[in-house]
């Protein structure tokens, strides 16, 4: 090979093509979301060692309104990941319009989730529930890996709505491709996943029965 | 490689219908009277079957490489697995709480 191949061609031509048959930038993505998954098995196996560990665990949540909330939260989000979908195939047919009404319902819905799970937070902190207090007196371990957990995975759904907010612009404005339509999609969906074990392990395990 | 190239949303709504249906079952099921044991084994089901089909459908990696889904899959399932150590010592936190009361 010539220098002056490497120079104005690149390493490209010289270069395996990826076995994975994807971007680089998907591929980064997918790694990310390995490890964090794993960030959240971890936080979830640390918050079921302390319920099982804890004598008196308290199981705070009415059906209404603390898990009719959490059910429209779960369908919330659900939503959100169809029309992230949406988003998804119509920036792969090139349809920019299409594409731009979907992120812009995703990011609605994103943050209708947000707004529900903040009331949600403040409706507890009315009751006296907090990261380090137990209005009920038992144990305050419940506030803190339910606050903890819910926290993260809110911070995960504001910052992908930020994110969804940046590849819209960026689209629309075409400095970003439908490349980054799917990339940002495969995140949204993951925090949407993340949801399906802390609705059930957080909400629904502590639900007064 | 994705495979899954447009076509609108028509094919995903019955999926989001399913999973919608999984999540309503959890909640019908919490209120079934099961034990805590019953029902963390039933959520933990469902919640690993919600997320199966997410990432099967939603997240597309039933279309993609069998090279990623190897690379990827059996690695982060091996790191949950190995979390499960924690299980001893919560029931022996238990049992010494349940012997001083």
């Amino acid at each position: 090979m010539s220098e002056s191949h490497v120079a104005v061609g690149g390493h490209g031509d010289f270069m395996e093509p990826s076995p994975f048959g994807i971007q680089s930038k998907k591929l980064t993505m997918w790694l990310f979301i390995a490890s964090d998954a794993i960030t959240f098995g971890a936080v979830l196996f640390g918050y079921a060692y302390l319920r099982v560990g804890t004598a008196d665990w308290p199981t705070p949540f009415h059906f209404s309104p603390s898990i009719v909330n959490g059910m429209v939260m779960t369908l919330v989000l659900l939503t959100s990941s169809l029309t992230m979908l949406g988003a998804v195939e119509a920036a792969k047919a090139d349809n920019k319009p299409g594409a731009m009404k979907w992120l812009a319902l995703t990011i609605l819905l994103g943050i209708v989730f947000a707004v529900l799970h903040l009331r949600e937070w403040f409706h507890m902190f009315g009751e006296g529930w907090s990261l380090f207090k137990n209005p009920e007196g038992g144990t305050v371990l419940f506030g803190a890996s339910f606050f903890s957990i819910t926290g993260l995975h809110l911070m995960h759904v504001i910052s992908g709505v930020i994110a969804l907010i940046v590849i819209a612009i960026g689209y629309n404005r075409d400095w970003l491709d439908k490349n980054h339509v799917e990339t940002t999609g495969l995140y949204w969906h993951f925090v949407d996943l993340v949801w399906m074990f802390v609705f059930p392990l957080m909400y629904l395990m502590n639900a007064t029965r | 490689m994705s495979t899954a190239q447009g076509g609108g949303i028509g094919k995903y709504v019955g999926i989001w219908i399913g999973l919608i249906c999984i999540a309503g079952i959890e909640v019908f099921l919490t209120y079934r009277g099961l034990s805590t044991h019953q029902l963390l084994l039933a959520l933990f089901v469902l919640a690993i079957v919600e997320a199966a089909i997410g990432l099967a459908y939603f997240m597309h990696l039933k279309y993609e490489s069998g090279y990623l889904v190897w690379t990827l899959v059996p690695f982060v399932i091996f790191v949950l697995l190995m979390m499960n150590q924690i299980w001893p010592d919560a029931y022996r936190l238990a049992s010494l709480r349940l012997g001083t009361n």
